[in-house]
């Protein structure tokens, strides 16, 4: 399974990385933010994209909804990670076309969970 | 915990600092201009620390983190508008933070520090309800859950305490959104956010110590290319000088490349200046801008780490000695704010950071004062130093001009400190100061300090390098008496430059060896150390070159006189003169030059040093005598005159005293009358005194002065200006040496 996770921190990202791999996904790619999401679409379309909330340059809710106006990431599954607990957020999350949500406490398990959720574990 | 682990959590505390850094400076921004942009950074780099504290279950970081990230959303969605005790709140939640993350680099916790006020103030300031924070909630209004309540996620709205809530939150509600979505297409086409994304993506983060090991291998790279070049020039294959030709220039690519990867601009240690700024004009009472002017200029890390105390220290004083209270810049006439500029630029290999302040200036008069309390300087040098060498006597140990010792700048090591870290590093420091209109501290840094241009003498056989920093020019004095050209004041070498004495020493006396001879003329290379000039006698000035410094090892470390070792292009090694050391050597420096003072007054013989002259006339002509020269001065009859074979004498304290008429022996017409009674200068040498006859004493006077020699006639020591006058300088040794040469002769047998 190809994994995509994309988020500004480089220690979140070490930590989703870490957990996915403890899931069994080896097969990873990083991007920073958003617009660097998109560039990375053109060479690679991954099955699942783990996406923070609060990025710069694009954050996570532009970016989704951004390729949930392509067709061609339909079969792009969306976990937004994020530690950002505004309901808000989830609402605009969902509304933006993310597939799930994952909040606080982040583990392995409720990453797992998410993605077994999703179809995908 | 795993070696992955490690990984992740240095990456968190890394990542921590570089956003710490960057929530003090937009922190201190907003509170002057709260713009979405730098909210929604803010915000995020908050949030982010929150998030990652939380999954390595650093649970008070994450608890801090958490109602700094909440009372942030308020402000970022606009229902709290920034001010000073939002801003200080949270600045101390980053000061929080910080010490946390400093507890977990070293110890991997978070440390014994309680948060517990700072959580709540943080809650109350959210909230709204702390006295000082200006918000239009009334009452405990939770504008959080209120939000939380519109939305349509279901689950939540149980948790929502909307009891109290008005009917202003429908309101509420609606603008933060459009505000925050204003905040997310600033974002979007902010070009520095743009950039930043950018430069990321093309760049990637590499070790510094791979970098400090890439640069000494390019150090060795540049000692062997040296050997190649030398061994080149004796070798005539044409294809081999070829292939050096080209070895050269990418060895040279490549340690300017290799440099440029250490290169960071300035702005990486600025950027906590608006914070401290803010901080200590608030404590002082006082209103502080903070301009600056070429934050992108770059230098080595290592040298950057190293300005990094001397300038906060420089940028703490500014806004604590330098600038006034409101009050006293509005009774000047000046804007109630002060302002502290930081400059920087290059500057002939050099870079130069000005910290320039517009306040009260420094007052020479209270200089001159301090240091002659605290014993720095005799009252006689503070009052013949020139206002600027005053005002640079604050950087010698000791000095502290602040009136009662504060906790915020007078923290007892003061301008030395800064200077000693600046000198450390081969850079130097100066200030000027006008008093009433403000402060410049000019900072001198080279570029870097591993590869250094030098200029290569010879002494003994023995091969020096000097840095070219504080090579100012090289003389070198022909003839056939190269030797006469060297003159002594005081016992002290000077050489007579442009009219100006500069005090001179011979590196083998440096040594501790006596100099050798010089037939064929002599090499001064004119070095500056501590803003003073001294020449430096050496046997060959070899070339410039290139060289790479290496420390020294332990035992020669104690020797002032070496700054470090290289090795040449023949292999063999060269020591790095220490122009600093040598310049105390001599007591050249300004601290040397005050102790010697100290302990024997006009021992020490810089060029224009005070000196005390005994004022007389000679017919027409004003004529003066260093008064350490005169023993006494007497009044005789011309009864008293006796004529001997060995002259004219008077009966004097049981002693024959022979009489010099300073008239005959300069052939200057006397204007004494006849039976006047004589006036005489006794010159005491070696348990012989001497008489000299003159017209007429009438001062003492203390003076600062350089004697001119240009046209100095025998008997002479030259001209100089006294009390505005052209005067000459009697030489009375030489003088009497010629004048009674027999008595001089007994006195040698």
């Amino acid at each position: 399974m190809q994994v995509l996770i994309v988020d500004d921190s480089r220690a979140m990202r070490m930590i989703l990385k870490k957990m996915m791999g403890e899931l069994g996904h080896k097969d990873i790619d990083e991007a920073e933010h958003g617009q660097a999401a998109l560039d990375h679409l053109e060479e690679k379309m991954p099955d699942v994209a783990l996406v923070d909330w609060n990025m710069p340059v694009m954050g996570g809710e532009e970016f989704i909804s951004t390729i949930r106006g392509r067709r061609d990431c339909d079969q792009i599954k969306v976990l937004v990670v994020t530690s950002e607990s505004n309901p808000r957020v989830v609402y605009q999350a969902l509304k933006a076309g993310a597939d799930e949500y994952a909040m606080k406490p982040l583990t392995t398990e409720v990453i797992g969970d998410k993605l077994g959720m999703l179809g995908l574990a | 915990m795993s070696d992955e682990m490690d990984d992740v959590l240095n990456e968190f505390i890394v990542e921590s600092y570089e956003s710490l850094d960057d929530l003090d400076r937009e922190l201190v921004t907003l509170e002057q201009n709260a713009n979405p942009d730098s909210l929604a950074g803010v915000f995020r780099a908050v949030h982010t620390i929150k998030g990652t504290s939380g999954f390595f279950g650093f649970n008070k970081l994450e608890a801090v983190t958490h109602v700094g990230e909440n009372l942030l959303s308020k402000l970022r969605d606009g229902e709290t508008e920034v001010d000073r005790p939002i801003t200080t709140a949270l600045l101390s939640m980053v000061d929080a933070v910080r010490d946390m993350i400093d507890s977990i680099q070293s110890d991997g916790v978070e440390g014994t520090g309680n948060y517990d006020a700072l959580i709540s103030e943080l809650e109350q300031l959210e909230s709204g309800e702390a006295p000082t924070a200006d918000t239009d909630a009334s009452g405990s209004i939770d504008v959080d859950t209120a939000v939380d309540a519109t939305g349509d996620i279901s689950d939540v709205v149980a948790e929502a305490d909307i009891a109290e809530s008005t009917e202003t939150t429908d309101v509420e509600i609606l603008e933060p959104e459009s505000l925050a979505a204003d905040a997310a297409e600033t974002v979007d086409t902010s070009p520095t956010a743009a950039a930043t994304g950018h430069v990321a993506s093309e760049s990637i983060r590499v070790d510094v110590g791979l970098l400090d090991d890439l640069m000494n291998l390019v150090g060795e790279l540049v000692l062997a290319r040296n050997q190649i070049i030398q061994y080149t020039g004796t070798n005539p294959d044409a294809t081999f000088s070829a292939t050096t030709q080209r070895l050269n220039l990418i060895t040279t690519e490549l340690q300017e490349g290799v440099m440029r990867t250490r290169m960071q601009p300035i702005e990486n240690v600025w950027n906590k200046f608006p914070r401290i700024v803010r901080d200590l004009s608030i404590a002082c009472g006082k209103q502080a801008d903070l301009a600056m002017e070429g934050k992108h200029t770059e230098l080595d890390k290592t040298l950057l780490e190293a300005i990094k105390d001397p300038l906060t220290h420089l940028v703490r004083n500014s806004v604590d000695h330098g600038l006034e209270t409101p009050e006293a810049r509005l009774a000047k006439g000046k804007p109630a704010g002060g302002t502290v500029a930081l400059r920087a630029f290059h500057e002939g290999g050099q870079v130069i950071i000005e910290i320039s302040d517009d306040g009260a200036g420094i007052d020479p008069a209270l200089i001159r004062r301090k240091a002659v309390e605290k014993g720095l300087l005799t009252k006689e040098e503070a009052a013949g130093r020139n206002d600027r060498e005053i005002i640079n006597v604050i950087f010698q140990p000791g000095f502290s001009t602040a009136a009662e010792v504060t906790n915020i700048s007078g923290r007892g090591v003061g301008m030395d400190v800064v200077r000693t870290n600046i000198e450390s590093i081969g850079g130097s420091v100066d200030i000027a100061s006008t008093h009433g209109l403000g402060t410049t501290v000019r900072v001198k840094i080279p570029l870097t300090l591993a590869i250094i241009p030098a200029l290569v003498v010879a002494c003994d056989e023995e091969r020096f390098a000097i840095p070219q920093v504080s090579l100012l020019e090289l003389v070198r004095i022909d003839g056939h008496d190269p030797q006469s050209s060297i003159e002594y004041v005081h016992g002290a070498p000077v050489y007579r430059l442009r009219g100006r004495l500069l005090p001179v020493v011979h590196l083998h006396e440096v040594f501790g060896k006596a100099p050798p001879e010089h037939s064929d003329g002599i090499n001064i290379v004119v070095l500056e150390a501590d803003n003073r000039e001294f020449g430096l006698v050496v046997d060959e000035i070899s070339d410039t070159a290139e060289i790479v410094v290496k420390p020294l090892g332990r035992v020669l470390k104690q020797v002032s006189a070496f700054a470090g070792a290289t090795i040449m292009g023949d292999g063999r090694v060269a020591l790095i003169l220490d122009v600093m050391g040598i310049a105390e050597h001599i007591g050249m420096t300004s601290t040397g030059a005050g102790k010697q003072h100290g302990v024997e007054d006009g021992e020490a013989n810089a060029a224009g040093d005070l000196r005390r002259l005994l004022m007389f006339r000679l017919g027409d002509r004003r004529l003066a005598l260093l008064l350490e020269m005169v023993a006494r001065l007497e009044e005789f009859s011309t009864e008293q005159i006796e004529v001997t074979s060995n002259g004219r004498v008077v009966q004097y304290r049981d002693e024959i005293l022979n009489l010099v008429f300073l008239s005959e022996e300069l052939g200057i017409p006397s204007t004494r009358p006849e039976d006047a009674p004589v006036q005489v200068v006794v010159y005491t040498d070696g348990g012989r005194s001497v008489g000299v006859v003159v017209d007429d004493i009438f001062d003492i006077v203390e003076q600062r002065f350089d004697i001119q020699h240009g046209s100095s006639a025998a008997g002479m020591l030259g001209s100089a200006v006294i009390q505005d006058r052209v005067t000459d300088i009697l030489d009375i040794e030489g003088l009497l040496r010629l004048a009674l040469p027999a008595l001089f002769a007994e006195e040698a047998a």
